[in-house]
């Protein structure tokens, strides 16, 4: 096995070449242009998934409260057919979309389209009932009857409604907090089933898309386009990675009592697009941990002989990560997350981690621009992890860091937790970047701080994700 | 989370905005019932106006964009009408149109175009619209039935086969076109 010069032993510029004397320029900034035409696409889509139902809708045309019942519920189909292929599409991890939104910025999009999706679908099924049953002049079970047993595709597009409505009901935060990730994750799988049942009820019965024309073959390209959008994101794009890079544990590493570091090596890793404060979703090949993947950041700067990820260990997966043998293949998806130097507004940032929430921040110091700032919350100094390499960055890069060591309720922490507490320690925080992680909570209390000190909102940045 | 509150208000109130706007008459529509055999007298191109009379009948209801669909899928056909039309010369093309039929499912209306003793198209002005079964059904009689050459035209009477799962609509459309026929003598 090869042994590898660890930077926490003599840390190293981040690329061979630059000297410590000249920093290496920042990373170039990346634009909210992508994010901004992403809105655009998905409006535009919208509408013209609405559009067949206009063009086919005379002016005047409906008349009686069955009617604009039903033309309702026909938009309201329309609209959750198109967010459901949405929804699908935000979680096939294109690169392009991991680009241009970031992984957690999609993640919280996907969340709030859910929550539209359901109420869409579930105003979809209810106006056509009830529209159908005035047309037809029978009662609203009558109706759900004769829709089950004569009309076609019905019963798996009732089974797809429910489905959805099961896996909106897993996610709402209170119910997932108590369940298993596992189960959560699997109901979730369900999801998928749904937009296989509910395909064919669309092209059937939708008024709009059973005859053959523009409509229909847009509505079916849709799907086409989707599949392969969520093939390439999950099939192929990670093969080609990982068949590039065959990347391995090469060492583990113990920097605190509960958290390890891991190296990787692999081939072509000068070619990786990789940025600090990115991660990937790591599946380590080994008996028992195989089957499950879990996103960790990468806790410094790319470089072309080893990746780094610093794990704190909180559960089972993690506490068999520590025992990880060097040679053990590794499976990574990513990278993803715009928590970077390069999504930065400003010149100068302020960095503010807690605990085990150093790792994405250590590893994007390197590519900001000199006169950076960190505050580090930790719990007790054994909490705190890679010191030798920030005190390093100190002496080397102008680095200026405070560690705040101590429970959340002592005087000190709770002091630097106040507008005026970081005004004093950093006197132009309203005019730097914040990028923030940690634990949620913290997080979020941090987040409201920094709106109190004059932080705009579009200088904030969070790498906490809910994945 | 008021991300998502907002997006759900938004589709509540655009859905509404959409059924309502098209809920207000739109401008310039025909009304519906006027002509009936009274559009008669048809210009001295005889031939061409079957195809315009069947576009540009009332447009207004759901109904109508029913006929003025087959309309356009009878077009191919239409030469046809045109050449028969060509050939007997003089006689002048007339439209009779059939009594509303109203069944379970809603109302059929027909409409014929008469060129001398001959029909030479059929066209529904009124088919029951609304759930998409019903718009099946009445897109199966529609295109069967109607059209340069539909059944009727085909058969030249009231006399068509049932469309199977559809027994009732084309029933009600072989007695507004039987009406119809009989509006000839």
């Amino acid at each position: 096995m090869t042994t590898y010069p660890r930077p926490y032993v003599s840390p190293r510029p981040a690329r061979p070449g630059s000297g410590a004397s000249a920093p290496p320029a920042a990373v170039p900034r990346r634009g909210a242009n992508g994010r901004r035409l992403l809105v655009v696409l998905f409006l535009g889509g919208l509408v013209a998934s609405v559009l067949p139902w206009w063009r086919d809708t005379p002016a005047g045309s409906l008349t009686g409260a069955t009617a604009m019942t039903t033309a309702a519920g026909q938009i309201t189909g329309l609209v959750a057919g198109y967010l459901l292929l949405v929804q699908v599409l935000m979680m096939s991890r294109l690169p392009v979309l991991e680009r241009w939104a970031g992984g957690e910025r999609i993640a919280r999009w996907h969340r709030d389209v859910a929550a539209t999706l359901l109420v869409a679908v579930l105003a979809h099924t209810a106006l056509i009932l009830v529209g159908y049953a005035g047309l037809e002049g029978r009662s609203l079970l009558g109706q759900a009857g004769v829709m089950l047993r004569e009309y076609q595709d019905m019963v798996s597009a009732f089974a797809a409604a429910g489905l959805l409505v099961l896996v909106g009901l897993v996610s709402v935060r209170a119910v997932r907090r108590v369940l298993p990730y596992e189960l959560w994750h699997a109901t979730h799988l369900a999801a998928y089933a749904v937009l296989l049942l509910g395909f064919a009820h669309q092209f059937s019965n939708g008024s709009q898309l059973f005859r053959p024309g523009p409509a229909r073959t847009g509505w079916i390209a849709l799907y086409v386009l989707v599949v392969a959008a969520w093939l390439w994101g999950r099939v192929i794009n990670p093969l080609r990675f990982n068949l590039r890079h065959r990347l391995r544990v090469s060492d583990v590493v113990t920097e605190s009592p509960d958290a390890v570091s891991l190296y990787l090596t692999g081939s072509g890793l000068d070619r990786l697009e990789l940025l600090g404060g990115q991660f990937f979703r790591w599946r380590f090949l080994t008996r028992g941990c195989w089957w499950q993947s879990h996103p960790f950041s990468v806790s410094a700067a790319a470089n072309d002989r080893w990746l780094r990820l610093t794990v704190k260990v909180v559960g089972r997966h993690t506490q068999d990560l520590r025992n990880l043998d060097p040679g053990v293949r590794v499976w990574a998806v990513g990278p993803s997350g715009t928590c970077t130097a390069a999504h930065r507004t400003r010149e100068r940032a302020l960095l503010i981690a807690a605990g085990s929430g150093i790792t994405p921040l250590r590893a994007m110091l390197e590519e900001l621009p000199p006169g950076a700032a960190l505050i580090y919350r930790a719990r007790t100094p054994a909490d705190v992890l890679l010191q030798e390499e920030l005190d390093w960055l100190v002496r080397n890069r102008g680095l200026r860091v405070w560690y705040v060591v101590g429970s959340r309720n002592d005087p000190v922490p709770r002091q630097v937790m106040t507008p005026d507490g970081l005004r004093q320690l950093v006197p132009d925080v309203a005019r730097r970047d914040v990028y923030l992680c940690g634990p949620p909570g913290l997080v979020e209390q941090y987040r409201q701080v920094l709106r109190q000190a004059g932080v705009r909102r579009r200088q904030i940045h969070l790498a906490t994700f809910e994945l | 989370m008021r991300r998502a509150l907002l997006a759900i208000t938004g589709l509540a109130a655009s859905t509404t905005a959409l059924v309502v706007f098209k809920a207000a008459p739109g401008t310039g529509q025909p009304a519906q019932e006027a002509p009936t055999a009274a559009e008669g007298p048809a210009p001295a191109a005889g031939s061409d106006e079957t195809t315009p009379r069947a576009s540009t009948a009332p447009e207004s209801t759901r109904s109508a964009s029913g006929a003025s669909r087959s309309g356009s899928s009878g077009a191919p056909g239409t030469p046809a009408a045109s050449r028969t039309g060509t050939a007997a010369a003089p006689p002048t093309a007339s439209t009779l149109v059939g009594p509303v039929v109203s069944n379970e499912f809603g109302d059929v209306q027909v409409r014929i175009t008469v060129v001398g003793d001959r029909i030479v198209n059929a066209a529904a002005q009124r088919l029951p619209r609304g759930t998409a079964q019903s718009d099946q059904r009445s897109d199966q009689v529609d295109s069967r039935y109607s059209g340069a050459v539909g059944m009727v035209v085909e058969r030249q009477s009231a006399d068509l086969d049932t469309i199977s799962g559809a027994t009732a609509t084309s029933d009600a459309y072989r007695r507004s076109l039987q009406a119809a026929i009989d509006q000839r003598r």
